[in-house]
């Protein structure tokens, strides 16, 4: 039986011109987060045969990091749109790709990355994966079937652990899982030649517009402001002998040369 | 310029960007210095498509369109000029002639390969005596039974030294004048083709550009490309596809030097401020940001005419000359930017400097594509 894998990307920022963000393919790319779990899922599909759709929740100028998942060889993209998730905190992207999980149901795998590159919060993977009832492990970087089910393997604290899991069940894919494949140029022309991207709204879904967006979040960003790192700066004196050995007595008093 | 784009051109140019950062960037200062072609590179490339970036999708290619070809060549070029050099001729000059004027056979033949990378192609006009003048050569393809028999010295081949397929101008009717020209493709391998030694270049020096040279070298008659006597003909339109990419190629070089100039230029205090600060260098800012981006509007323009069907040979040379001397100044603004250490080969716009100056010479000099647009205008 082949599985049917689910990977969630998102498009994150990289750009703001003038302070603003406006998400698009200009100022936004792929999760580098989100590659290798998008890694893991098409070495699965390509050693044993298993299906591959991308799930994504963002506006419409960000389908093309599900454009870019199909070329590299996902079968189908979903795009969770609709102008109500504008301000949803993670809690409430989780509510809408578990109800997009959902309808996708049955399938055996969800796999995330462990955070995203611009809100880096880590919670979406987790979340979606309690609100869904499912069993997660974290951080994986090896992957492989065992009769019904899977052992997947972590390294947490220096600790080797293996898990045994069973279907379905959702995962977060180590940012070491392996090293991430470039995109066939092909792939783009036929990415984009057959729409296989669906875009699914809040109703498609079964969601209310309370349920998500600034309505359904729990919490908010009220104020971003540049961190207050303390730093001080020191020049050391004399001679190149004599700064060095200024270096070495301080590195020793900080304790960290011995 | 973004607004020219589609998705899918946006796709590409962030594929291609992070594939040219994360494999040629980091190698471009040593293969220029080492005169070497990064063979473990361009087998990727070929993986990757960047070798048959506008072949049809059944003959191995991507099948993309011309926007997203000048984006690679871009993008390509940013990092290194040499290879970009490689991409850009391979596959307008070699690939797409065949693609334009081969039959179904010569097609299922010559252009899977090609377009895969596994095949490296060249394109061999330019000899010790005809540069600028096309209809000067003088190498001949002679038919002997069902063969053609040529002989000839053609310089400047780039991807020479690696080439596998090379379309091959020679005389089949010596008499005929420009009419007796034609194209007929010779292997690398084949009895009588001698690939001499690399040329010592200024720049591109990753390119393994040399002479091939023919000697009683017989190819079967069915490696003709079109009909006897098409010769130039060929070529023009080949050129026509070639001066965009070599548009892209001046574009990508003075992106790159724009990029590090400018990074410079806020970076380096004289007199207590950033030389960025400091009016002139402002100015020649200035002049390299509209520069650039007049120059990618140019090839963007005749790039999309190409993909409407559109007649583009005018607009192409015109963004082959403004792309190239573009190329030159705006790398000329980078050294100066610089001061003595853009004139250091510890930083890369040394090598853009040299890289950009041949951008003004190849597949048409600027003099020559003058003539052309003139005679464009005037007519
Ligand atoms: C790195 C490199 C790679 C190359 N790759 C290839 C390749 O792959 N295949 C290939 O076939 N060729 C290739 N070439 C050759 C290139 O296309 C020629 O060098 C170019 O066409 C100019 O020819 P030439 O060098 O003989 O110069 P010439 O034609 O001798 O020109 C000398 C000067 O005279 C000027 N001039 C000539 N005729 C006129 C005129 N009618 N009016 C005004 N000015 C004129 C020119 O503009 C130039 O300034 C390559 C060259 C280089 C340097």
């Amino acid at each position: 039986m082949s599985l049917k894998i689910i990977v969630c990307v998102k498009a994150v920022v990289v750009g703001a011109p003038g302070g603003r963000v406006i998400r698009s393919s200009n100022s936004c790319e792929l999760n580098p987060f989100d590659r290798p779990p998008l890694e893991a899922a098409l070495r699965m599909k390509e050693e044993k045969g298993a299906s591959l759709t991308v799930l994504s929740m963002g506006p419409p100028s960000c389908a093309f990091v599900l454009h870019e998942a199909i070329a590299m060889g996902a079968a189908r993209g979903i795009l969770v749109s609709d102008p109500a998730l504008a301000g949803s905190d993670t809690l409430a992207t989780s509510a809408a790709l578990g109800a997009a999980l959902q309808k996708l149901a049955p399938f055996d795998l969800v796999l995330f990355g462990t955070r995203s590159a611009d809100g880096d919060t880590g919670h979406v993977g987790p979340q979606t994966a309690v609100l869904l009832d499912l069993p997660l492990v974290g951080s994986v970087d090896l992957i492989e079937k065992k009769g019904a089910g899977l052992v997947v393997e972590r390294t947490l604290d220096g600790f080797r652990e293996s898990f045994e899991v069973r279907l379905p069940a959702a995962l977060t894919i180590h940012p070491g899982f392996s090293e991430p494949r470039d995109v066939p140029l092909a792939g783009i022309q036929g990415a984009f030649e057959r729409e296989q991207v669906e875009t699914w709204s809040l109703s498609d879904l079964g969601l209310s517009a309370e349920q998500v967006g600034e309505k359904g979040s729990p919490t908010r960003v009220t104020a971003i402001s540049k961190a207050d790192r303390r730093r001080k700066c020191e020049f050391l004196s004399g001679s190149e002998e004599e700064q060095a050995e200024q270096v070495a007595q301080r590195l020793t008093e900080w304790g960290l040369l011995e | 310029m973004d607004i020219f784009l589609s998705e899918k051109n946006r796709v590409v140019r962030q594929s291609v960007r992070r594939f040219c950062e994360k494999e040629i960037k980091p190698i471009a200062a040593e293969i220029d210095r080492e005169c070497s072609f990064p063979w473990e590179v361009v087998e990727k490339m070929g993986r990757l498509g960047y070798f048959g970036i506008q072949a049809p999708r059944e003959l191995g290619g991507a099948g993309l369109d011309s926007v997203s070809y000048v984006i690679v060549i871009e993008e390509i070029s940013k990092g290194c000029a040499g290879l970009g050099l490689c991409v850009s001729v391979h596959n307008s000059v070699a690939l797409y002639p065949i693609l334009a004027f081969g039959t179904r056979e010569q097609k299922q033949k010559w252009v899977p390969p090609l377009a895969r990378g596994q095949k490296i192609g060249a394109f061999c006009l330019t000899e010790p005596n005809a540069g600028s003048d096309a209809s000067g050569i003088e190498a001949t393809a002679i038919r002997k039974g069902d063969h053609y028999v040529l002989n000839g010295n053609k310089v400047f081949v780039t991807n020479g030294g690696v080439a596998d397929t090379c379309l091959i101008f020679a005389r089949t009717d010596p008499g005929a004048g420009s009419k007796g020209i034609s194209v007929v493709i010779a292997e690398r391998g084949t009895p009588g083709f001698v690939v001499g030694d690399l040329e010592d270049l200024c720049g591109v020096r990753a390119n393994p550009v040399s002479s091939i040279r023919l000697y009683d070298c017989r190819v079967p008659l069915e490696n003709l490309l079109g009909k006897e006597g098409m010769g130039l003909r060929i070529g023009l339109t080949a050129l026509d596809t070639g001066r965009l990419g070599i548009a892209a190629q001046g574009v990508g070089i003075a992106q790159a030097a724009f990029e590090e100039a400018t990074k410079y230029a806020k970076q380096r205090k004289q007199f207590g401020v950033p030389i960025s600060r400091h009016q002139a260098m402002g100015m020649m800012i200035a002049d390299m940001a509209t520069q650039v981006d007049a120059a990618r509007l140019l090839v963007l323009r005749a790039a999309v005419l190409r993909d409407q069907g559109k007649p583009f040979s005018r607009q192409s040379a015109m963004a082959k000359l403004y792309a190239s001397e573009t190329s030159t100044s705006v790398t000329d603004m980078a050294v100066q930017i610089h001061g003595g250490y853009g004139y250091s080969k510890a930083y890369p716009v040394e090598r853009y400097y040299r890289d950009a100056r041949v951008t003004r010479i190849y597949e048409g000099t600027s003099e020559i594509h003058r003539m052309v647009i003139a005679r464009s205008v005037l007519e």
